[in-house]
């Protein structure tokens, strides 16, 4: 009984499993293939069309490594100075009597409500105001700033659960507030940490839309920019765009994988109650 | 913080760079092959003009439209715009391109193709470089060995070569493939059945017993089993490349690939239709450049001598030679190179029948009212009659809604009289906390009130700021023909959305998109977390496969999924013939089919994060439950309803309540998969209703109104939800 449950699960597990897989199989098998071979009807991974001329074309005839070395300042940047403010709101509202907390708190989760898109609009013409357009300030603002709240709440949620005795034994031991959260505080929200940078990271390397729209010199581009011009109206070059996600998706999943041991213990859904 | 220093300067001795240089900006939307030889003549460009620095922008035609719209709005912008003439209409209204009579001689222009000079209202907007983009009948040589000259032949001729079966049953080689999903491919046919599509004042002219015709023959010729049951461009594209098809209606601008590819081929007009003799009639147009309204003075020369090198003699040819383009300048045709060119002597054969593409604004709302007809007929829910009343009513209310400049009424000053009422509150307010905010900022706590600030500010900055600029634009009139001088006009955008039906149809199939999806999100999420955590041994490892839809990228999953809906060729059709045995699914041609291919993808994007949720909140339920309930001897299921759900509560409501507004909101998936809202409109969820309202409109008063009512839904439908799970949500405080 016992093994035959076990077999079961195992089965499921290994279905859903297939089902998750599914789609990457389909792109990295189109990612080896001739250039108008997106349509066939064979599901073989490697057919004769195959060849890894798609990654080497890539590398050598685009401006993919522009891209991606852009994508990897912008994502990095935004990582620090998303978390790091998000450290500082979320510290705050968790530990003192902030004044209008609850509501303060109300309003950042319902900032997360309102369509993004529409904001596009509005954006670029604070944007231009400030001169930040085609310029990866602009983008470094927008993409920290909109993904606070969640990381806010998110840091919030975990500092909650740390015990305040921690802290009150290292005031007593002479250390500042600045001290309490670098020495006491940090060091122990590291999945937390972990998990809210992935986020970070993961928002500013896939964003598409905003940066469509301030970034204009084809040197800025970010590697989503850079991906789309693959892909026209009427013609996709579907061979280089497959090996380029490909490429794009692999950091990504990589650090989504040796971070999913965090992700169980520091993804808090913390309560909405303030 | 050193690593942010080092990185500010780096990014400012970027920005120093560019001093003494003309830097010029061209936006334009050039497939990949032209693309590069414009890169070729810019370049050559530089050489010449060593001071100049010429920044090319490749945007897809819809983005480059709204991208260009936003821009302009802004005061900024490329210096130079490319892109078909039918932009021109809606740029020229909207006051964003700046006319180009003054700058060019008559003897100039003269020398021209007077096609390639984009008029409208009588001014000159747009200087072409190559005139066509006309839709022909192209033939593989190895297939067919002469061209069918009437729609009778081809579809006789068309019959015999699909005859050839492949083991599952389909054609080994298409009779005929053409993008069965746009109007562009629709329209020549209605000249064919005798009339046209618009009358002399370019309004619409569709409710036509020739549209209905045109309608009911594209359906016949789709079901004479000679085509693909499913096609949009890629496929036609793919299979004629690859000879799997023998004829394929497709435009000039796609020749110079085929000859790239190595297709034999040759070009015919499209064939005469038997019933009424009469040739259908390809659109005629051109594509060119325009000029940025925000062009200053100075900059202005600068540009225009670039503009005259593009319409130069010897970089049109450049195109013609690589890419088999009609150049627009007449000293270019008369070269060996157009003359010695075949396809393009054929070409002005073919235009001979063609008929100019109009440029008014108002095409758009044509375009846009013909292709959920054009849809629907094709994909067999709509009969012909229907869809030809439908698209001419469809067509005269957006011509209306677009034209109409809304004045502002009484409400106006009531909602002036708010806003300012508000706005003294606000300040009086702030101006009354301010000593209190300062006494903070220095009081016993300031430690926590001064690391909060940086957050805060750039809070109100990117995202209150803005938001309240929503606001105050869902009150107002801007549109296409109050672009530069919007006003407030009161509370008509939100009563317009408040009375019309579509709107709560779009409401109800949000609601239920979002249901449905959550129930597969926490269901399969606390499914699997439940399973996993039990399987040891293996655990991590599904947990690692398992996560992988989550991790990878939005917009790349989304295009996949699309790839894989194919009906002939996509890998979920595949998997369901081979392995399954069942017909295959026309997953993206008809509306639900195509909700539920939406729903699928984006079920496959959701539930790792209530997984992962799961796994989480496994953790803190103790052990010593389960220990005591199999002491009672429970039964797995009494387990899991009695302790794992109810304990799993605190961590899955808050989880969900983001699931919903991130999947009420979830644009990406939607637009991507049915690519815009195809077919016909039908798979359009709230958000994605108010994109297209917003850029293929021009509403974007009215978006953004919309916008502020999907906002007060997620408001008010989050808070009664959390208010309801209360008591059981204890959480960490």
């Amino acid at each position: 009984m016992r093994q035959l449950k076990k077999i079961l699960s195992l089965l499921t597990l290994t279905l859903f499993s297939l089902f998750a897989v599914f789609p990457i199989y389909v792109v990295l098998s189109t990612s080896f293939r001739g250039d108008n071979a997106f349509q066939s009807t064979s599901l073989e991974f490697w057919t004769k069309t195959s060849s890894i001329s798609n990654y080497f074309s890539l590398f050598t005839s685009t401006d993919f490594l522009t891209w991606m070395r852009n994508s990897l300042w912008v994502s990095a940047a935004v990582t620090l100075i998303g978390v790091g403010f998000a450290i500082g709101a979320g510290y705050s509202l968790s530990r003192f009597p902030i004044r209008g907390k609850k509501t303060g708190l109300l309003i950042l989760m319902t900032t997360q409500m309102f369509p993004c898109t529409m904001l596009l609009l509005p954006f670029y013409i604070v944007l231009s105001h400030l001169q930040l357009i085609n310029s990866f300030w602009g983008l470094l603002i927008i993409y920290s700033a909109t993904s606070l709240p969640f990381c806010i709440w998110q840091l919030k949620g975990f500092f909650d659960t740390i015990p305040k005795e921690l802290e009150e034994a290292a005031r007593l031991d002479g250390c500042s507030h600045f001290q309490v959260l670098y020495k006491v505080i940090l060091p122990v929200s590291l999945p937390a940490l972990a998990i809210t940078s992935l986020f970070n990271f993961m928002t500013a390397w896939t964003e598409y839309a905003i940066a469509a729209v301030v970034l204009q010199d084809p040197q800025l581009y970010t590697l989503s920019i850079g991906l789309k011009t693959f892909q026209s109206s009427l013609a996709t070059q579907w061979g280089l765009y497959a090996a380029a996600a490909i490429i794009v998706s692999v950091p990504v999943v990589i650090l989504f994988m040796s971070l999913s041991k965090f992700l169980v213990s520091g993804l808090t859904m913390g309560s909405v109650k303030g | 913080m050193r690593i942010l220093l080092f990185l500010s300067l780096l990014l400012f001795t970027q920005s120093l760079m560019a001093e003494n240089q003309v830097s010029i900006q061209i936006w334009h939307q050039m497939m990949y092959s032209h693309r590069e030889v414009l890169r070729e003549v810019v370049q050559k460009f530089e050489t010449e003009h060593p001071e100049y620095k010429i920044n090319l922008v490749y945007k897809e035609t819809e983005e480059l439209r709204s991208a260009f719209q936003a821009a302009a709005l802004g005061g900024s912008g490329p210096d130079l715009i490319y892109g078909p003439s039918d932009q021109v209409g809606p740029f020229a209204t909207m006051g964003i391109i700046r006319p180009l009579d003054d700058l060019f001689s008559k003897e100039d222009l003269d020398q021209f193709d007077p096609l390639s000079l984009v008029r409208f209202q009588d001014r000159l907007y747009m200087r072409g470089d190559m005139v066509g983009n006309h839709l022909a009948l192209l033939y593989n040589k190895n297939l067919v060995s002469k061209p069918p000259a009437t729609t009778d032949e081809l579809i006789s001729l068309g019959k015999k070569i699909a005859q050839e079966k492949t083991a599952d049953g389909k054609p080994k080689v298409y009779g005929l493939a053409w993008h069965m999903m746009e109007p562009f491919f629709f329209v020549p046919w209605v000249a064919g059945f005798g009339e046209a599509f618009t009358n002399e004042n370019a309004e619409p002219h569709l409710d036509s017993s020739s549209t209905r015709q045109a309608f009911q023959f594209m359906k016949d010729l789709k079901e004479s089993g000679i085509t693909p049951k499913e096609c949009d461009y890629e496929m036609a594209n793919a299979l004629f490349k690859e000879g799997k098809t023998a004829m394929i209606i497709n435009g000039d601008w796609s020749w110079g690939d085929y000859q790239k590819a190595g297709v034999d081929f040759g070009i015919a007009r499209i064939p005469q239709v038997s019933a009424t003799g009469k040739w259908p009639a390809p659109l005629v147009a051109t594509k060119g450049y325009s000029i940025n309204v925000h062009v200053s003075p100075e900059k202005l020369p600068q540009v225009v001598l670039l503009l005259r090198y593009l319409m130069s003699e010897a970089s049109q040819l450049e195109f013609t030679e690589k890419v088999s383009s009609l150049p627009s300048n007449l000293n270019a045709r008369r070269s060996d190179l157009v003359q010695k060119n075949e396809l393009l002597q054929a070409s002005s054969d073919l235009m001979s029948v063609g008929q100019a593409m109009p440029v008014a604004p108002e095409l758009r709302a044509i375009w846009d009212a013909l292709r959920p007809q054009y849809q629907a007929v094709m994909g067999g829910t709509q009969t012909a009659e229907k869809a030809a009343e439908l698209a001419q009513k469809n067509a005269l209310e957006q011509i209306h809604v677009m034209n109409e400049i809304e004045k502002p009424t009484s409400q106006a000053l009531i909602v002036k009289f708010i806003f300012g009422l508000l706005g003294l509150v606000l300040l009086v307010l702030v101006l009354r906390k301010l000593p209190l905010i300062w006494s903070e900022l220095m009081g016993p706590y300031r430690f926590a009130y001064w690391i909060m600030l940086p957050a805060f500010l750039s809070l109100i900055a990117v995202v209150i700021y803005p938001f309240g600029y929503n606001i105050a634009l869902s009150f107002s009139n801007l549109s296409l023909k109050t672009f530069q001088d919007w006003q407030i006009i009161g509370f008509q955008n939100y009563i317009r959305i408040a009375t019309d039906p579509v709107f709560y149809s779009v409401l109800g199939k949000t609601i239920l998109w979002t249901i449905l999806n959550l129930i597969f999100h926490v269901g399969l999420g606390v499914f699997l977390g439940v399973i996993i955590d039990q399987t040891l041994p293996a655990k991590k490892w599904f947990r690692l496969l398992l996560i992988i839809p989550w991790a990878v990228p939005q917009y790349i999953t989304a295009l996949t999924w699309r790839g894989m809906f194919n009906q002939e060729y996509g890998a979920i059709n595949l998997v369901i013939q081979k392995y399954l045995h069942l017909s295959p699914i026309q997953w993206l041609t008809r509306p639900l089919e195509a909700f539920g291919a939406c729903l699928l993808t984006n079920i496959w994007l959701g539930f790792p994060f209530m997984m992962i949720v799961t796994l989480g909140g496994l953790q803190s339920i103790p052990k010593e439950l389960y220990e005591a309930a199999e002491v009672d001897g429970a039964t797995a299921w009494q387990k899991f309803r009695k302790i794992t759900w109810p304990l799993l509560q605190p961590v899955l409501i808050p989880a969900t309540t983001l699931g919903a507004i991130w999947t009420f909101n979830n644009l990406n998936v939607v637009w991507l998969v049915s690519n815009g809202g195809e077919p016909s409109d039908q798979t359009h969820i709230l958000v994605s209703y108010v994109y297209k309202a917003a850029f293929n409109l021009y509403r974007y008063s009215q978006s953004a109104a919309l916008s502020m009512i999907i906002f007060l839904i997620l408001v008010v439908g989050s808070f009664l939800f959390l208010k309801k799970n209360e008591p059981s949500s204890g959480g960490p405080t």
